[in-house]
């Protein structure tokens, strides 16, 4: 039973680093650019909801609210730092170093506008659980669980079926041709990271629920999600979710075999592996950042 | 004409005798305090901010330290002992502070060696691993030790709650001192530890941790962890048949929870101020409560106030060995907080066997340790 338990947190916790694995990758398979702030993104947006909550809005509402915090944050972002960076000829690394300054000043600015504390949501539905066959679950989890998938396959069609998903497919396959043939790729940039930060948003506001936030704590939630993309394969939206789920089972049970302390190596041990044996990750043919 | 030129002359030697006191009066006094306002640590450090201000204003309220104004310059560890070096070294450069104010264990041990070597007194009121006893001459430590919590713990463990325990401990300083010497105390009266894992400073799950603890079956589990308690209290709710946690004044935040109702802590007795005093420190610094820290920093602040007062009274330039053994020649500070006796750099102050039952923390025994 200690196995089957440690089993369905591990899943629980893969689908909600999946939904930042998925959202990191689409953004990243599209522009090339390794959006760090990603995590401070996930930290507002958490933060955001949970202000909310507190100042007496429903937890729908103020779900709702993070994800279109989430999707205005990662517009701007584009728009006012990354685009005006690439329009300068900026490399992939100084791109890279403006993220992490961003997601230095978006920690910053959380822990100053809400509070540096570690908060918890005031609601008292979220210690409650359920017991399916002698395996716990608490109501945030099962939430989670449900959220996440439902997210996953929505991404997964809008990718593949709707005009939008179409085009930021053609520009992440070929963004000079993109270019040329008036697809607008930088107005389509914003909209990808908008839609991106959206996503995060939701983990973000869930696992708060579930355990605690604190404005620091993201970037190792991050750094898990991109060992997830890139074992699952660089632009693979599959890919990616189905290792955050495989990966944190992992860490999960590991804990039951090894000293706790051993977990986050035993996943980054993976990774290492992954790189040295299959760099391509498990569900892509070559090495490339194409959806 | 004798006695008036007898007159004049003791009058002028009380006055080249006082000269030298008169000149070494400082305009401004001017403390340090390194803590940790920025990173996972900044609520504490924040907390730890207001305490000291608090003192330091109501001190200049009162016309300063024997007349002389105090001022409190603060600098941001991050809670890293790299950057607490680096404050420690630009408190010293620019501003020549005699005493820095401190938090955090391997803060506190990163600066004790400079604190040594350049005779600057550093004071840690909250920070309890074991070796700050003897980390500098240069240190003094206004709470007790973990050694001392463990100590009086172990024995009312293996006497009233069991033989057979798991320990659960923050992967950091405070932690790992917590758990080696709880394992030591416990398992020199008899206990046995049967599951022992670390967790990570500022972790928010801890699922997998407490399944596998509540899997070995123990009697009782010790908890060493400084933060996210609400977080581990829940989870906690979910395991099913956890033991009873036991721990010792960081675990004060598992206090309220349905899931922690009969858990054992120790803590060190840390008394309120008068009721209009923690009335003005919430107004004053927008809080809604005077916690342990805000306490003990503002306690621990009065102390180097109270030796620097006597240093100046008495016309002594205020240094940091003048301010160590000042405070040890006083040697007994009473306040409301605390009635704290320095034998060397250590308190020594009595601990507390506290049980949660219902919305009370109930007091079952007061033990003075020995070292």
């Amino acid at each position: 039973m200690l196995y089957l338990q440690l089993f369905v947190d591990g899943v629980v916790s893969g689908c909600a680093i999946g939904l930042v694995s998925i959202s990191f990758s689409y953004f990243y398979s599209v522009t090339g650019t390794f959006h760090v702030a990603h995590a401070g993104i996930y930290t507002l947006c958490g933060y955001v909801a949970w202000a909310l909550v507190a100042a007496g809005a429903p937890f729908i509402a103020a779900l709702m609210l993070a994800v279109l915090a989430g999707a205005l944050s990662g517009y701007a972002t584009q728009h006012v730092l990354y685009q005006r960076l690439a329009d300068r000829q900026a490399s992939p690394l100084v791109m890279m170093i403006a993220s992490i300054g961003l997601l230095t000043v978006l920690q910053n600015i959380v822990a100053i506008v809400f509070s540096p504390n570690i908060v918890q949501f005031d609601m008292p539905w979220r210690v409650g659980h359920l017991d399916i066959a002698g395996v716990t679950l608490s109501h945030p989890q099962a939430l989670i669980a449900l959220v996440s998938i439902v997210i996953f396959v929505g991404l997964t069609v809008f990718s593949a079926r709707t005009d939008l998903g179409k085009r930021i497919r053609a520009i992440a396959s070929n963004a000079e041709l993109a270019e040329i043939t008036r697809l607008d790729p930088k107005r389509v940039f914003a909209y990808v990271l908008a839609i991106s930060s959206a996503i995060v948003a939701v983990p973000a506001v869930l696992v708060g629920v579930d355990q605690a936030m604190q404005p620091y704590t993201s970037l190792i939630v991050l750094l898990t999600a991109v060992v997830a993309m890139i074992a699952g394969g660089i632009g693979s939206l599959p890919g990616a979710f189905g290792m955050s789920i495989v990966l944190a089972v992992i860490q999960s049970l590991s804990v039951a075999l090894i000293p706790g302390r051993w977990s986050i190596a035993a996943v980054f041990g993976i990774f290492i592996l992954f790189i040295l044996l299959k760099p391509e990750g498990l569900f892509r043919r070559r090495f490339s950042r194409a959806l | 004409m004798r006695m008036g030129l007898f007159s004049k002359a003791v009058m002028l030697l009380t006055a080249l005798a006082s000269a030298p006191s008169a000149f070494a009066q400082p305009k401004e006094l001017l403390i340090g305090a390194l803590l940790p306002l920025t990173g996972p640590a900044a609520p504490i450090g924040i907390e730890e901010r207001n305490g000291v201000q608090f003192a330091v204003d109501e001190v200049n309220a009162a016309g300063g330290a024997a007349g002389v104004p105090v001022r409190v310059i603060f600098d941001d560890s991050q809670g890293k002992p790299d950057q607490a070096v680096l404050s420690f070294n630009r408190m010293l450069d620019l501003h020549s502070v005699p005493v820095i104010i401190t938090a955090y264990s391997s803060i506190s041990l990163a600066i004790a060696p400079l604190a040594t070597r350049r005779e600057v007194l550093v004071v840690n009121p909250a920070a309890q691993t074991n070796k700050l006893e003897k980390a500098s001459p240069f240190l003094i430590n206004t709470i007790p030790l973990v050694n001392a919590e463990a100590r009086v713990l172990a024995r009312y463990a293996v006497d009233k709650i069991g033989k057979k325990a798991a320990i659960i401990y923050e992967n950091a300083a405070a932690g790992i001192d917590g758990a080696t010497d709880f394992r030591k105390y416990f398992e020199a009266v008899g206990g046995q530890i049967i599951a022992e894992e670390p967790v990570e400073f500022g972790q928010t799950n801890y699922r997998a941790t407490l399944l596998k603890i509540a899997a070995a079956k123990p009697d009782f589990v010790y908890i060493a962890i400084t933060q996210s308690q609400a977080a581990m209290a829940d989870q906690i709710g979910q395991v099913a048949n956890f033991p009873v946690g036991i721990g010792n004044t960081f675990s004060s935040p598992f206090f309220g929870f349905k899931s922690t109702e009969g858990w054992y802590q120790t803590g060190i007795q840390s008394g309120q101020l008068e009721p209009a005093k923690v009335s003005s420190f919430k107004e004053k610094l927008k809080v809604e409560e005077m916690g342990f820290f805000a306490r003990e920093y503002y306690n621990a602040t009065k102390i180097i106030l109270k030796a620097a007062e006597a240093l100046i009274a008495s016309g002594r330039p205020v240094t940091g060995a003048a301010l160590r053994d000042k405070i040890q020649e006083i040697k007994t500070f009473s306040s409301p907080v605390a009635t704290i006796t320095f034998e060397d750099n250590n308190a020594s102050r009595p601990v507390e066997i506290l049980q949660y039952r219902g919305d009370k923390r109930v007091l079952l025994e007061a033990v003075n340790p020995t070292r």
